[in-house]
């Protein structure tokens, strides 16, 4: 062995020993995910010190990982892949739904144990919160915010637009009561451009923080039965506030107009709200902060979000009840199953919730803030006597701010919770869904409602009906698999000796499994096993965290009958895209590689550059084109070009891109194209291929070049073609980096499902709801359709395409 | 100054598919009359096919029924863009006229073209590229621009100025040199400091001696404005908590020192050429603690690249040699079964894998990400056969006459000669390594063990506002395979021309 080779086995050995190495975990650890002490959250980091310094025998690792944002996966993930962090700061209103799955530790234990008078009582919190906090008679978690929506109405544009209102028989001096006076403001406030291109929207029903929720508890409209069985999403009160919602897109030239014109939209100073771009919103106390900090001269005004007319009148149902409603939600720290020190999570809970705690987190804020030059509102908190004495303290001294913070506090009592349920998620994201489909026009309310509402009920059903299925012992199946496994492997040996094999023979033999070994072990271990396992739970309702219980063909049944929508739909993207996408691409690689199939100078150059974008991350890829993308043409590169270009010229409308559903596909169609350099390559090696005499022959005949590509090149890479035809469509059914990267945040993967392929349905069925049992399902019709696939492939080749061998 | 009239159809995907297949369908068609009478029939032949695949887009557009609507508009083309036309159209016609006379000058000319044709390209493909390094140079406010994208990135010019009313520290924070403020002075003469550099620091506060801290300047940015009419130049000095900024001119000379408080609308910065690098280091100064500024998410990467690589070559060589080169019962058939796993999607076997390594306790480590590449991937391992299979049987056998095991003789004497393969197989490797996405989405949660392009999703997610930062964290993401593929190229090519495969 050579030095070099030596010290390279030393090297490999050192690294492998470094990675077995067993990772020391300290019991002392406590790990907090959804909050992070980030460059602005000092009151996080303070009362993180603070806690470690009055506790020294633990310490908090915070993360923030994308709770918070919807994103329940990773949570999940954690909880059943045993390591799930201490305490988790969570939606409220979702814990309900983690809680019947036994994801998370009850902490009845913990209050149980709370004396003295600094004790965690029901008491001292607002009863909503407390409330979303319980499933089941059981407490899951501590409420800490109380988060209600107001209306925000900017009063520069109010007063600018003073004449027009007074003209439409409105007061510019005061805020919209009711939701038709809403619609009637938001039509004179709204603003077109010259190619019909919103320039300031009055109101978009949907943008700052209002969902469906917030109208339909203005309608008194519940989204479940009391006894949590029946889902009544598609109530006719959830549906007048449903059509609010579209009349309010209406306005605006459609739901895809506003889209296009909010995803121009930016953060910070240049929020759209500051700087005029939209007139009134609805939002929530959390932009208390950010307008003190990006928009401190801003004259705005706030009210109570409006009514609608009949509650505001008092009649009908409303009567006796209060003119106004809210949604109120919030966050709660909550301790996951399996967590590894409960007991300081508890304590970490106690303190972060205490009146103490919440006073040492909003005053280092406050300091922080201070120091920096900026107002600092405190957000409501769910702790009633924390809440008074914190706004008694931290009374901002912009008149604006504080009028604000005063009716956050106020509204809070007319707040309404989402029902706590099992389907929580699930829920929430249906009704996103039915969001999008009414006010896009691909539905009536009542249509797209009842739809969402089948799904959720579905949902339902399907959890009540787990407990009366017949528990799966895959005990048998396992022991005969495993017998008949051996009994093979018996025969095998007895084939074996019966091989006339001599001495060398039968050593070659033995070596020769011992290195396959390797690949045998990996393939029983990695594949086989998974596969029977996969086609097992493809049987089952399994949710990873309880056992799986048997349901036959049910998961096959709903991919084409409950799930057919979905299935269709990602099946379709994927056929769109491949469909598209494939062509434009062997076109393009084609002809980079014909113009590069020759000697010329700086053909190595060339060849760098084409390929150099097929090989980038597709991660980073995502990303980039996210932003080059962007529709806004000050600063999207695609739509800066055309703004300059298509839309002068020919009057074609700048395209919204990845936030329209029209425009998702092209998109990705588009960042494809930029990866065509990929292909490219594999023409080339195609190309060099054909034989030099065949070209000379065609020469001989007097063949234009144009002859010789059709009659030579062409059949001879034509298995190529097809090659790549079939393995892109394969391709485009497992796409997953790229759309899961651009789906933003909603329930949806791209605008209204338009990038949902199967591998990310797949995907988020398994590891988001953890129906373990229908994505197995799913994962066998993706199998299916790629064997297909493959198939013609092999068929198709074999008459059609043209081979060598066949000469 | 004339308007070229212009029309586009706008269509639904299938339309444009129908339009496609139906003038693919004439083409043919037409051709049938020109070609020769024994190949009319495979031409009528394919010239039907195509005419129902039509037909086909056509039923098929009933799910789709958009209707076809026209894009008018015109094109304005003023008198020097005629002018510069007519001369290229002529000056291609003249040219086109001397070169269809002469081969040579065909010969030339042709290679003109695909010189020109491949320049264009490579400037569309260099685009996006481009516009990545720009903005990650960028400040702020040359982000959105309404008049096209700023392509030229400008920074605001600075002088250092040692500020007497709002002192800037250099201090030692927690071990770390940081940039601090005075926030007061403690009852027990030390001081307390505000931290406000580094960024992930920002904010935090912690005490210190007076002798323990040194003052040094702080970049004031320079601002025009208009005083009594005329421009003049300075620097901004401190900012009031009301937003208004305090100037020191500069310049016109008499007025030089004077001081004004100006709301910042009245300012205008004096901003010059250059590249705004502190998006780098800032990117990385707002990752968490854990990542240890980006560093630990290199480790991870690293870690796993190169444990990928070796396990693969090491295992995909062993189990590759043994197909080409022992004979052991059974071996077709395994190797059969080995080719049909090649068809298998990842989805099936996804959730299982992830029960597997739950119970192996380990979810949250990189074990998932690597430990699978010990076990021989069957495509690799199709391809190195097939280069065993190329070696001559008695370079094998002269090493077992020498006294060589199997495990010898593949070492010694058949490794080395498939090494260019196992070249390319480890450059695919490094790449798929490095981009693997969803492994680590799946499996990793703390932030101490994620690799870049799973932390650059999460920064993506939470610095979404901030594209300066985002973009410079997302280049330095794809440095490393970048670097590979400009030093390695030579094997990519040539791997693909190996494996048949196109890209990824």
């Amino acid at each position: 062995m050579r030095p070099g080779q030596r010290a390279f086995g030393h090297l490999a050995l050192c690294l492998l020993a470094g990675v077995l190495a067993p990772l020391s975990r300290s019991q002392a650890t406590v790990s907090v995910w959804g909050v992070r002490p980030g460059p602005d959250a000092k009151g996080t980091e303070a009362l993180v010190r603070e806690f470690e310094r009055r506790n020294p025998d633990l310490r908090v690792r915070t993360m923030s990982m994308g709770a918070g944002e919807m994103s329940p996966q990773k949570l999940m993930t954690s909880i059943v892949g045993r390591v799930p962090p201490d305490v988790i700061f969570q939606d409220r209103f979702t814990l309900s739904d983690w809680a019947s799955r036994g994801a998370f530790l009850p902490l009845d234990r913990f209050l149980a144990q709370e004396t003295g008078p600094d004790a965690v009582k029901p008491a001292d919190y607002y009863p909503a919160a407390w409330s979303e906090a319980v499933y089941d008679g059981k407490v899951y978690g501590i409420p800490y915010g109380a988060d209600d929506r107001i209306l925000y109405y900017n009063r520069r544009i109010f007063r600018a637009k003073a004449e027009q209102l007074r003209s439409a028989g409105l007061d510019p001096e005061r805020a919209p009561r009711s939701w038709s006076e809403l619609l009637r403001y938001s039509k004179v406030l709204t603003e077109f451009g010259p190619n019909g291109e919103l320039k300031v929207a009055g109101f978009i029903p949907n943008w700052g923080n209002s969902w469906l929720y917030l109208y339909a508890f203005q309608m008194e409209a519940d989204f479940m039965s009391p006894d949590g069985r029946t889902c009544t999403l598609d109530s006719p009160r959830a549906e007048r506030a449903l059509q609010f919602m579209v009349d309010g897109y209406k306005i605006l030239g459609g739901y895809n107009a506003a889209q296009k014109f909010q995803s121009g939209f930016q953060g910070q100073e240049n929020d759209a709200f500051y700087i005029g771009k939209v007139a009134m919103k609805i939002d929530g106390d959390w932009v208390l902060n950010p307008m003190g900090r990006y928009a401190p001269n801003l004259d705005f005004g706030v009210a109570p979000p409006p009514s609608p007319d009949e509650r505001l009148a008092g009649k009908g149902i409303f009567a006796g009840m209060s003119p106004y409603a809210t949604w109120i939600g919030g966050f709660s720290y909550a301790i996951p199953k399996g967590a590894k020190n409960p007991g300081g999570a508890w304590r970490f809970i106690r303190f972060a919730t205490s009146l103490e705690g919440r006073e040492i987190e909003n005053r280092a804020q406050r300091d922080f803030e201070r120091l920096r030059g900026r107002e600092f509102v405190p957000r409501n908190q769910a702790h009633i006597q924390a809440n008074e004495e914190l706004v008694r303290e931290f009374t901002p001294a912009n008149p604006h701010l504080a009028a604000a913070q005063k009716m956050h506090v106020e509204m809070a009592r007319y707040g309404r919770i989402r029902p706590a349920t099992v389907v929580a998620q699930v829920l929430w994201d249906e009704h996103v869904k039915a969001i999008e489909k009414a006010c896009r026009g691909e539905a009536t309310p009542k249509e797209a409602l009842l739809a969402g509402q089948a799904v959720v009920q579905r949902e339902l059903d399907q959890h009540f009906r787990y407990y009366s299925r017949p528990k799966t012992d895959f005990r048998g199946p396992v022991a005969i698999s495993v017998a008949i496994f051996l009994l093979g492997l018996g025969a095998f040996w007895i084939h074996l000796r019966r091989q006339p094999l001599g001495r060398l023979g039968r050593h070659e033999a033995l070596w020769g499994y011992l290195l396959v070994s390797p690949w045998l072990i990996g393939f029983l271990v990695f594949l086989l096993g998974p596969m029977i396992a996969s086609l097992a739970f493809s049987f089952t309702q399994y949710n990873v965290l309880n056992e799986p219980r048997w349901m036959g063909f049910e998961n096959y049944q709903a991919l084409a009958t409950t799930e057919r929508e979905n299935v269709l739909k990602a099946f379709g993207n994927v056929f769109y895209l491949a469909g598209i996408g494939v062509p434009l691409g062997i076109l393009s690689g084609l002809t980079i590689a014909l113009l590069l199939n020759r000697e010329i100078f700086g053909v190595r150059a060339y060849r760098t550059l084409f390929y150099l974008p097929s090989i980038v991350p597709a991660v980073a890829t995502a990303v980039l084109w996210g932003w080059i993308l962007v529709s806004d043409p000050s600063k999207g590169l695609v739509n800066a070009l055309w703004s300059k270009t298509l839309e002068p010229w020919l009057g074609a409308a700048l395209p919204g891109w990845l936030s329209v559903a029209d425009w998702a596909k092209p998109s990705i169609v588009l960042m494809g194209l930029w990866g065509a350099g990929g292909g490219m390559i594999l023409w080339l090696a195609g190309l060099k291929g054909v034989p030099r005499s065949l070209y000379e022959a065609a020469d001989l005949d007097g063949a234009s070049p144009w002859r010789s590509f059709w009659s030579v090149t062409l059949p001879w890479i034509s298995p190529l073609v097809f090659f790549n035809v079939v393995t892109g469509l394969i391709g485009a059914i497992q796409e997953f980096d790229r759309v899961y990267v651009l789906k933003g945040s909603g329930g949806t993967i791209g605008p209204s499902d338009s990038l949902l392929t199967p591998v990310a349905h797949l995907f988020v069925n398994g590891f988001s709801y953890f129906k373990m049992g229908f994505a197995s399902a799913l994962a066998w019709l993706v199998f299916a359709v790629v064997l297909v696939l493959t198939g013609i492939q092999f068929w198709v080749s074999k008459t059609w395409v043209h081979y060598e061998a066949d000469r | 100054m004339i308007q070229v009239p212009i029309v586009w159809p706008v269509a639904a995907p299938i339309v444009w598919a129908a339009w496609v297949f139906g003038v693919i369908a004439v083409i043919l068609a037409l051709r049938v009359w020109l070609d020769l009478p024994s190949n009319r029939v495979a031409g009528l032949r394919s010239s039907a096919l195509w005419t129902a695949v039509c037909l086909g887009c056509v039923w098929l557009r009933r799910y789709d029924p958009t209707p076809v609507s026209w894009l008018r508009g015109s094109l304005p083309l003023g008198w020097g863009a005629i002018l510069v036309l007519g001369l290229a159209a002529w000056a291609g016609w003249a040219s086109m006229r001397r070169v269809g006379k002469n081969s040579r000058l065909q010969i030339v000319f042709g290679r003109f073209l695909v010189h020109i044709s491949l320049i264009l390209g490579s400037i569309v493909f260099a685009i996006p590229f481009a516009w990545l390094l720009v903005t990650s140079f960028k400040e702020d406010v040359d982000m959105a621009s309404p008049h096209g994208i700023v392509w030229i990135p400008k920074v605001t010019k600075t002088v250092p100025y040692v500020s007497p009313e709002n002192p800037l520290y250099r201090a030692v924070y927690q071990g770390q040199s940081v940039e601090a403020n005075r926030a007061f002075v403690m009852p027990d003469g030390r001081w307390q400091m505000a931290v406000e550099r580094p960024l992930g620091l920002a904010g935090f506060t912690f005490e210190v001696r007076k002798n323990e801290v040194v003052q040094i300047p702080r970049n004031a940015p320079l601002v025009t404005t208009t005083v009594q009419g005329r421009r003049a130049q300075g620097k901004v000095v401190q900012e009031r908590e009301n937003g208004a900024r305090v100037v020191e001119l500069d310049t016109p000379p008499e007025l030089a020192g004077k001081r004004l408080e100006l709301p910042p609308n009245e300012l205008r910065p004096v901003r010059e050429f250059g590249l705004r690098w502190q998006n780098y280091p800032e990117a990385l100064d707002y990752l968490p603690p854990e990542a240890n500024r980006g560093l630990t998410y290199l480790r991870n990467s690293t870690l796993l690249v190169v444990l990928n690589v070796l396990g693969t070559l090491l295992s995909c060589s062993l189990v590759a040699y043994a197909f080409a080169r022992l004979r052991f019962p059974g071996r077709n058939a395994l190797f059969a079964i080995l080719l049909a796993t090649m068809m298998l999607p990842g989805a099936v076997t996804l959730l299982p894998q992830f029960l597997i390594f739950r119970e192996l306790g380990w979810v949250d480590t990189l074990y998932p990400l690597w430990v699978p590449a010990l076990f021989a991937g069957a495509f690799n391992v199709f391809l190195l056969r097939q280069f065993f299979r190329q070696i001559p049987l008695e370079l094998e056998d002269a090493a077992k006459i020498d006294g060589c095991d199997y495990l010898k003789a593949f070492w010694k004497v058949m490794l080395p000669q498939v090494r260019p393969a196992l070249a390319v197989i480890a450059v695919w490797t490094f790449i798929g390594a490095w981009n693997n996405f969803m492994g680590p989405l799946i499996y990793i949660n703390s932030p101490e063990h994620l690799p870049i392009a799973y932390a650059l999703q999460l920064f993506n997610g939470e610095r979404s506002g901030e594209p300066g930062l985002l973009m410079a964290f997302a280049s330095l993401s794809m440095l490393p395979v970048v670097l590979v593929f400009v030093f390695a190229q030579r094997y990519f090519i040539e791997g693909v021309t190996l494996s048949g495969m196109g890209g990824r």
